[in-house]
């Protein structure tokens, strides 16, 4: 089997929910010569992108998106060992994310994570109903470009404004950019209560997460 | 018999300034029946609001029921809206399904004004149906189907709508299967399991669909002797899909066949993101009067007018129309915003059906009370074709 095939037949087992599949896929394409990044970004995250555009098209709906994710997730716990072995792909940023504190919900984080991951973003998740003081911990350990705050309702959204409260008073804003995402989000009201943006989804977000990272790196550079 | 309940109407009946001819109860009837009413009814969904306009937490409500009772009532005084919504988080409604002891872990109270926090039931669809099988519901229940510790409360608000001559009607929220099951084992779960464990999925259903339909039993009897009249089914099934919608809808159909015929006026309440394709099937089910619907999450390619019309068009001679403004934006946006969806909500509906102007959601706990008064007043303002 060709190199292009494969890595076609990983992408359609991620947007066909193949949940049993993925793993032979795998270890068939590392057996036949593919490197881990290949197999991740050409195949498991093609996979993704493809989900997005399907999903922003009406043709899936919210259960086969989350099957998707289980299954890049399933092929990734395979891949991230060897890739931290090999060294991994270009790294378009790094992001911190969390349901926000109250909100148990993880729904929507479940799906962002994996999209972002799968865009190039290395991704560390938080968990859910996270204290704000865990986001200024996680900031000071990870030092990430981003602090995602996750929020499915519109009361937990209104928690941003107390979160990004405590990282400025950690001395810590300048050195992330904000972002909110959920169901309920509105990016006006997430500026107005300190955050830097918010999307209600995922693949929309990642293209507002490169243009955030650009404007840190460029104020980094100017300072 | 209820003494903050007498007290209240010791106070305000006969002594309340009428709003247009009809009384909020007809208005709201008219509205329900595709009948013109005098004017646009209002009656946005309170049920966390209502307790912090009053001055109260939920912390201080949860388990005192005359101080929610208070709550309702005296932001009903206050407000004027055409219906009195029962305060109930949904989740309260699977407390018979944990032991007393251990509710207190399942319910987290945050800060004054946030949101009530449930933990789900169960972990995996197996725990779920074993919990069903095993009756769970029933062995923690003591004397009735009451399916929230808050009933109490609803009886004291149908008392009030009673004493004060059915001039305002109480609205009480049911839970539907989907939602039950959903809400047990928290929706991500169920959906993942919808595509991966159909077969299992099915089973639950069945059994949650049992519980629900017994539990009408339950609510039958208070419409009986309490005069519960005004009844929302809180739909879950909010991020299906239609193959969903076509596997499991059943379970909510045959609940909603058997709801419609127990109660006079039955609305749905459903927001998410497959909503036009859900909006087709609400159309179907005889017997609901209205449906509350908010925006579709997610890639919206319509504008809020040409979403409002499109329902509209479909609802046209079957369903009133519940909506407007988003709960975003009465949470977020400025009284001009509010007044402004209102206006487009209504522009584009009352030309096909009528219309009940509130948000697809519950309004939340942070909403200016200036956005709440503007959506009443734009409500009131407008001319009826």
């Amino acid at each position: 089997m060709e190199k292009a095939e494969r890595l076609q037949k990983l992408a359609q087992a991620v947007l066909e929910m193949d949940v049993e599949g993925i793993v032979p896929l795998i270890e068939d394409s590392l057996a036949a010569g593919l490197s881990p990044v290949e197999i991740l970004a050409e195949g498991l995250s093609a996979g993704m992108r493809q989900v997005g555009e399907r999903f922003k098209q009406g043709e899936i709906f919210m259960p086969e998106v989350l099957v998707s994710c289980d299954v890049y997730y399933r092929g990734l716990e395979i891949l991230r060992p060897l890739i931290r072995q090999t060294g991994g792909g270009p790294v378009r940023g790094k992001m911190i994310i969390g349901t926000i504190y109250g909100d148990i919900h993880s729904v929507g984080k479940d799906v962002a994570v994996p999209v972002f991951q799968a865009a190039g973003y290395d991704v560390i998740d938080l968990g859910v109903d996270v204290p704000d003081e865990r986001f200024v911990e996680a900031i000071r350990e990870y030092e990430p470009d981003i602090v995602g705050l996750g929020t499915y309702m519109t009361s937990t959204f209104m928690h941003t404004r107390e979160t990004v409260r405590v990282i400025e008073q950690a001395g810590l804003r300048d050195r992330v950019k904000i972002i909110c995402g959920g169901p309920a989000v509105d990016p006006a009201a997430a500026r107005r209560m300190g955050a830097d943006d918010a999307s209600d989804d995922a693949w929309e977000a990642v293209g507002k997460l490169d243009r955030l990272v650009e404007e840190l790196r460029a104020a980094r550079r100017s300072a | 018999m209820s003494e903050i309940v007498d007290a209240w109407v010791r106070r305000l009946k006969g002594k309340l300034r009428p709003i247009g001819e009809m009384t909020h109860w007809e208005r709201m009837a008219a509205a329900f029946e595709l009948r013109r009413a005098d004017l646009v009814p209002v009656a946005p969904e309170l049920d966390y609001w209502q307790i912090t306009y009053a001055g109260y937490s939920h912390a201080e409500i949860y388990n005192d029921v005359d101080k929610t009772t208070d709550a309702c009532i005296r932001t009903w005084a206050d407000l004027r809206t055409d219906a009195i919504w029962m305060y109930v988080d949904i989740s309260h409604q699977i407390e018979n399904f944990i032991p007393p002891e251990k509710r207190p872990e399942h319910f987290v109270h945050r800060g004054d004004k946030d949101y009530l926090l449930f933990k789900p039931v169960a972990k995996t669809i197996d725990e779920a149906i074993e919990l069903y099988e095993s009756r769970a519901y029933e062995r923690y229940l003591e004397g009735s189907r009451a399916v929230t510790h808050y009933v109490p409360h609803m009886l004291q608000l149908l008392e009030f709508q009673e004493k004060m001559d059915r001039i305002v009607p109480v609205i009480v929220g049911i839970a539907t299967p989907s939602n039950y099951a959903e809400t047990l084992v928290e929706v991500q779960q169920f959906v993942r399991w919808t595509v991966t464990e159909p077969k299992k999925v099915k089973r639950y259903l069945d059994l949650a669909l049992e519980e629900r339909l017994a539990a009408l039993d339950f609510y039958a009897e208070i419409a009986r002797k309490h005069g519960l009249h005004f009844v929302c089914l809180f739909g879950g099934a909010r991020t299906w899909g239609p193959r969903q919608l076509r596997e499991f809808g059943y379970a909510d159909e045959i609940f909603v066949q058997k709801a419609v015929k127990l109660f006079p006026y039955v609305f749905w309440h459903i927001c998410g993101h497959n909503l036009p394709e859900a909006m087709q099937l609400l159309v179907q089910w005889d017997g609901i009067k209205a449906v509350q619907y908010d925006m579709p999450y997610y890639s919206q390619k319509l504008s809020w007018p040409e979403w409002c019309e499109s329902v509209a068009r479909l609802f046209a001679g079957k369903r009133c129309a519940m909506n407007s403004p988003t709960t975003q934006t009465a949470c977020h946006g400025t009284p001009e915003d509010v007044r402004r969806m209102v206006r487009e909500f209504l522009d584009a509906t009352l030309p096909h059906t009528t219309a009940v102007v509130m948000p697809g959601c519950e309004v939340d706990s942070y909403s200016p009370v200036e956005n709440v008064r503007a959506m009443i007043e734009e409500a009131r303002r407008k001319p009826l074709p």
